[in-house]
């Protein structure tokens, strides 16, 4: 009997790898244990869209088979993972997270399916997501075919969204990683509640050829996993041109964490006020631990300013254009109504009354961010944040409601205010990184750089990750 | 407190996963039907193109529609 227990459920991917070549375990018996944990832990966070055990550990088999003649991969060869529930998987049915898409079955692999199958990937299961990944608007975190995402470490608290199951699934060892999409903020605010890495690629860096739109110049797909050295793993083979992909940008990536700049070369901007007074007053204590971390780590710490443009409604009029354009026949049929979530029906139906001249301008003034973005990062080579102000909120919590209190309004200084939708309106890579905890619950800081600056990105949060143990914490099962 | 439908839209204005910032104010009151709801919708539409008509953009500059980062 294989020794396959919370060690090997916690697991790095080139440990899982390493462990696989040495015979320790073979891919069927780890495919069978993380699809059995999957099936058995995965609806106790509303974390479980669709089980493919048989097919994983069909896939699983091959790989053996392989691996005894010799034939590798890479270290992601026999390794499970996830895919969150707008991916498509040949055969089986693609939700998107909402009613009515529930019979949905496409005859063809999203790109980024094949491209992890290639390299001996095993897919063990689709994951919970936010009804048609957010959409333009959703208030309640139940906003979900499957229900609310449940967070690891505190099943009161979401797990964030809308790559909700994706986090889940990573942080509670159900995966030992997943793909999530987004389009603002999906990837890095469900990693920050539930303790795990992830990265959003650059816009145009991963295929997402076979991954539902909800706004095609916004969206993204990428991987949330245990560390920054296994989200370089994963984006190196995900990565890459795709002419099925219109935006796709043709370049590929190399994890090469050996190139990687100094450190102290490395200039990295940041606002005092983001870790302080913008804060949750809860997070503060993690978060000025973690800039004393990010001192230490030799990287030259400095006070930046930040571009300023009216970024929440510049990426709400694109994003709700494109995407009353792209479910219009779901609005005008009525099925829209099936959706779990009033606002989120309301903001669709809405959606589609968005003046052309209004979607124009925003993209025209997105064309001023990029190039405001061009140049502040002529000045650093990074910047660091709060992934999100604070921990998980309550399930119940309305997420439509208030914005920054009058603590916040009065601040000196707007910090870097808006950088989740300022970095998807500009394209940028972002890594969110376990930084901590506030009220038992986990938080992160968020790394982002210019376009394809990955490597770099990655290379810092290796170094935080070499100096903090946060992201090999894992959830009390209980 | 006599909650107008701009204020609600203005309270919606947060899209996607950045509207589950961490919350300081209260929130105002839940629209009570499925018409109020659209309205609020509406006013959200209206108060973002307000903002986008407060922001200048030189005449050449050209919208990000071939967007590449």
């Amino acid at each position: 009997m294989p020794a396959i227990g919370d060690d090997v459920f916690f697991a790095a991917i080139p440990e899982l790898n390493q462990r696989l070549i040495a015979r320790e375990f073979s891919a069927v018996e780890l495919a069978r244990a993380f699809a059995n944990r999957l099936e058995q832990l995965g609806p106790r966070y509303n974390a479980l869209a669709l089980p493919l055990a048989q097919q994983a550990i069909r896939r699983a088999e091959d790989v053996d088979k392989d691996l005894k003649r010799g034939r590798t991969h890479g270290p992601l060869q026999g390794v499970p993972y996830g895919v969150k529930d707008l991916i498509s998987y040949k055969g089986r049915p693609t939700t998107w997270g909402a009613k009515p898409y529930v019979g949905q079955v496409f005859d063809y692999n999203a790109t980024v399916v094949d491209r992890l199958d290639a390299v001996g990937a095993v897919l063990t299961g689709k994951l919970a997501m936010v009804e048609l990944a957010g959409g333009p608007s959703y208030r309640f975190a139940s906003a979900s075919l499957t229900g609310p995402g449940l967070n690891p470490w505190d099943r009161t608290r979401w797990s964030g969204g809308s790559s909700s199951g994706s986090a889940a699934a990573v942080a509670a060892g159900l995966v030992p990683y997943a793909l999530g999409s987004e389009t603002s903020g999906s990837i890095l605010t469900p990693a920050s509640y539930c303790g795990v890495t992830g990265l959003r690629p650059t816009y145009g860096l991963v295929s997402r050829h076979g991954a539902m739109a909800l706004s095609w110049t916004l969206d993204k797909l990428g991987p949330l996993a245990r560390s920054a050295e296994d989200c370089g793993l994963i984006l190196q083979v995900i990565a890459g041109k795709d002419s099925k992909d219109p935006g796709s940008a043709g370049k590929s990536f190399y994890y090469t964490p050996q190139y990687a700049r100094p450190l102290k070369e490395l200039k990295v901007g940041y606002a005092p006020v983001d870790f302080g007074e913008r804060a949750d007053p809860a997070a503060r204590a993690a978060f000025a631990a973690c800039l004393t971390v990010f001192k230490e780590s030799g990287v030259q710490l400095v006070e930046t300013a930040w571009p300023q443009f009216p970024y929440g409604p510049v990426l709400a009029t694109i994003l709700g254009s494109e995407a009353g354009s792209i479910f219009e026949p779901l609005i005008t049929s009525g099925k829209v109504d099936e959706l779990a979530d009033p606002a989120q029906i309301a903001g669709l139906k809405a959606s589609l009354e968005i003046p052309a001249k209004d979607y124009l301008k925003a993209q025209r003034v997105r064309r001023l961010i990029q190039d405001a973005f061009l140049q502040f990062f002529a000045e650093v080579d990074a910047v660091i944040a709060p992934a999100r102000p604070g921990p998980a909120s309550k399930i119940d919590q309305r997420l439509d409601a208030g914005g920054p209190g009058p603590a916040a309004a009065t601040s000196a200084t707007a910090g870097f205010q808006g950088i989740i939708p300022a970095g998807n309106l500009a394209g940028l890579p972002a890594l969110s990184l376990p930084c901590g905890f506030a009220d038992n619950l986990p938080v992160g800081v968020q790394v982002m750089g210019p376009p394809f600056s990955e490597n770099t990105l990655l290379a810092i949060g290796r170094e935080f990750q070499s100096k903090t143990d946060w992201h090999k914490r894992r959830p009390p099962m209980r | 407190m006599k909650l107008t439908r701009r204020k609600l839209a203005q309270a919606m204005l947060a899209p996607v996963a950045v509207s589950a910032a961490a919350q300081t104010q209260a929130p105002p009151p839940l629209p009570a039907n499925p018409d109020e709801e659209l309205r609020a919708a509406r006013d959200r539409i209206k108060t973002l193109s307000d903002a986008l008509a407060k922001q200048t953009v030189p005449m050449d500059t050209e919208p990000a529609l071939a967007f590449k980062a």
